[in-house]
């Protein structure tokens, strides 16, 4: 029972500096699918993604990934595991070429050459872009760098934090459409404020409110719960 | 993008502005000499500001200890160079102490794993009347990586107790050219042994208290590295007498490259360890940073102050290249006649110094090619940008810091060594040089690599200026003789500039804004 999830977090509660921020959050990712982790603005969403890689190491819980307990390891060992993440605000290195961007990612010599036609595959712009600055690409294009990064080596896990901020709807689709392929081979969690946009995509959910996680189950199921989605996220189905 | 050229354009307007001041002051053939020196002080400027910068840019670490190390890896190379002895008594202590860390932490897996079985029984153990068990109990609450620590300083301070630093270090001991007069400036030999296992217990108690679980080596190599570094130790010392004569009898040129190897490697070492031991507890605080690196700052001065004397040496002699005393006409002359000066537009010129320019060139393009095109260097940007984002990616930044560090403390170091032939060596050359590096760093704009070779090399300009201002003065038309200024405005110039680009630009010339 317990293999049939990649990512089990468990109770976990976490600090940043003084103020508790997680204070009991649960969640499990069954492999191969897309966990949508809802919430409104500053329920705790990044700080559980950043808490799972060890950013921000939880004080108290258990973080389970691939059957072995993460929690507590220095953040590069946990993504040399096979995490990856997309961080908010398209967090990708301005200063280096799209294609530096990428290399940097590489965790053996030649981890960009074998994955190259996957990841150009769903994100063709970035050859054309390829020895351009990062700083130089649009917020589209960098979304699209920081997800394809994460793809770079061969990850287990990928931690995505709101991509679909500040893109324009035509960009989203393409979002979306590019997620659920790359969700075809590695196993995603996706923090998303576009209600619509996760819903789409996401096979489960979970939602955390202040704090805390205070539901979880099948995506479908929360579409016709129209009282949960209205009270925890102040969304309309 | 229009950043980036509006940056360059304001370097070449005041590279070009402080050339021009100095060609309508003081004459092309003035001008001349005092660019050049403006160029070698800039050069020295620059293998001090390069790890500054590196350094702050991506740790956001200032760190005054800079110049210290720098001071340190001229005495050290000043000492290679002229008496290797210092050198071949205390390498093998090192090594020593390195080789009893290395089979420590090897170690420290299977005895940490039996210290904790035991702690386990002792503290789970029921039997026998109170007082064994309260002693039982507390030996098994003991910090025993604490005291293993704890116990290695004491070891190893036992072991360098009476160590006779300040005689190995006396030049007058040693006459160059391969005699030893005093030998009784050394430990003999049998002490020296001692000492060697002394320091090999300090290092195996430091292995055991520093062992963490995680990534090691494949069990035995380790082993076999201790013995390899040991015996080299050993030998070392069994055959300091001979190598020292051998050292000595050695061309100038051969030496001269011992000694940068010596600075470097110093830099190097004392980076790394200042770095994993009082830096990498204090990471985002730059307080507790700054007063350390201050302390620093101050005892290494009073330290080599300690062990060499108050007074510096004269400069180091210069590699045979630059050494006959002649005057070249030309370039293409002084590589035939290998003068110690060159005749610029008529004035003599050290050839020494055009070498210091050239040497801090060779490391500006290496540096900047390391930064662009390796992996190192490549993490090294991303770094400076965004280190958690680094981390995220699986990569060990703080091994990339402690490499960092320990690369710009070697830059520092071999900078002491390569100034020792050009301005001596002696105790307050650290705080002199950090000063002009520290301002350099911010005419570039902190943490910015080409900003602060462009800092560097015209603060430089500024300074020469300054110097000929006030030893020859400026011949103005209407001035019958020429106009000389005091002393402090040859310190003052380096400020000027400094306070002139951060009125055009308070971030620095490469500086972003914040």
């Amino acid at each position: 029972m317990a293999n049939r999830y990649l990512l089990e977090v468990q109770d976990i509660h976490t600090f940043i500096g003084q103020f508790h921020i997680l204070q009991g959050v649960s969640l499990a990712v069954p492999e191969g699918s897309i966990t949508a982790v809802l919430g409104r603005n500053g329920a705790g969403k990044t700080t559980t993604l950043k808490s799972i890689l060890g950013l921000t190491p939880p004080r108290q819980g258990r973080v389970v990934f691939g059957g072995q307990e993460i929690q507590g390891q220095p953040a590069y060992e946990i993504a040399a595991m096979g995490v990856g993440y997309v961080p908010e605000h398209r967090a990708i290195f301005t200063g280096l070429s799209v294609a530096e961007n990428l290399r940097i990612a590489e965790r053996q010599r030649g981890d960009l050459e074998r994955r190259a036609d996957f990841i150009f595959g769903l994100f063709p712009d970035l050859k054309r872009l390829y020895r351009l600055p990062g700083g130089h690409l649009s917020g589209g294009q960098q979304q699209m760098l920081a997800i394809a990064r994460a793809l770079v080596p061969d990850n287990r896990l990928l931690l995505i934090d709101e991509p679909s901020e500040g893109l324009a709807p035509i960009l989203i689709q393409q979002l979306i459409e590019a997620i659920r392929r790359l969700s075809e081979q590695v196993t995603v969690v996706l923090v998303e404020q576009n209600f619509r946009m996760a819903s789409q995509l996401a096979e489960w959910y979970v939602i955390i409110d202040d704090g805390r996680s205070v539901c979880n189950g099948r995506m479908a199921e929360l579409l016709r719960d129209e009282e949960t989605v209205r009270r925890y996220l102040g969304a309309t189905v | 993008m229009l950043r980036r050229y509006r940056a360059f354009t304001i370097s070449i307007v005041l590279g070009l502005a402080l050339i021009g001041l100095a060609y309508a002051w003081l004459g092309a053939t003035k001008a001349a000499s005092t660019l050049l020196s403006g160029l070698t002080l800039g050069a020295l400027y620059f293998l001090l500001a390069a790890g500054l910068s590196l350094i702050f840019g991506l740790m956001d670490v200032l760190n005054f200890a800079h110049g210290t190390l720098f001071m340190i890896g001229a005495y050290m190379g000043y000492s290679a160079f002229g008496n290797p002895r210092l050198l071949l008594n205390t390498l093998p202590l090192f090594l020593m102490f390195l080789a009893g860390a290395t089979v420590g932490t090897e170690a420290g897996r299977p005895v940490r794993a039996w210290g904790q079985a035991a702690r386990r029984r002792l503290s789970t153990a029921a039997s026998g009347n109170d007082a064994r068990q309260t002693l039982k109990a507390t030996l098994a609450r003991l910090p025993f990586p604490y005291l293993f620590a704890l116990l290695s300083i004491g070891v190893a301070l036992w072991g360098l107790w009476g160590f006779p630093l300040n005689r190995l270090v006396a030049f007058e001991a040693t006459a160059t050219g391969g005699a030893i007069p005093t030998a009784e400036a050394q430990d003999p030999l049998p002490v020296m042994g001692a000492r060697l296992a002394q320091m090999a217990l300090a290092g195996l108690l430091l292995g055991l208290a520093v062992v963490r679980e995680g990534t090691q080596r494949r069990a035995g190599t380790g082993a076999a590295l201790a013995v390899v570094v040991a015996l080299i130790g050993a030998l070392t010392l069994v055959a300091r007498d001979p190598l020292e004569g051998f050292l000595l009898a050695l061309p100038v040129d051969l030496r001269f490259l011992l000694a940068l190897i010596v600075g470097a490697a110093t830099g190097a070492l004392l980076g790394a360890l200042i770095e994993r031991t009082l830096i990498r507890p204090f990471y985002g605080n730059p307080i507790t940073q700054i007063v350390l690196t201050l302390g620093l700052m101050f005892m290494g001065t009073e330290l080599v102050r300690a062990v060499w004397g108050r007074e510096g040496h004269p400069p180091m002699t210069v590699p045979s290249p630059f050494a006959q005393s002649c005057r070249s006409e030309n370039l293409l002359a002084w590589l035939t006649q290998q003068c110690s000066s060159i005749s610029v537009l008529g004035r003599a010129f050290p050839t020494y110094r055009l070498f210091i320019i050239l040497f801090g060139l060779l490391i500006l393009t290496g540096i900047g090619l390391l930064l662009r095109y390796s992996r190192l260097g490549m993490i090294i940007r991303a770094g400076v940008q965004d280190r958690e984002m680094v981390e995220a990616l699986g990569i060990n930044v703080r091994r990339v810091f402690t490499w960092v560090f320990a690369l710009g403390s070697a830059l520092a170091g071999i900078g002491g060594v390569i100034a020792a032939p050009f301005v001596g060596v002696y105790p307050e050359m650290g705080s002199i040089f950090q000063l002009q590096a520290f301002i350099a760093v911010v005419i570039g704009g902190m943490g910015s690599y080409p900003g602060t070779a462009v800092g560097a090399f015209l603060l430089g300009l500024a300074r020469a200026l300054g110097d000929t201002i006030v030893t020859s003065g400026i011949s103005l038309p209407w001035l019958e003789e020429a106009l000389k200024a005091s002393p402090a405005v040859a310190r003052a110039s380096t400020v000027l500039i400094m306070a002139i680009v951060l009125l055009v630009r308070p971030a620095g010339i490469f500086g972003r804004k914040e």
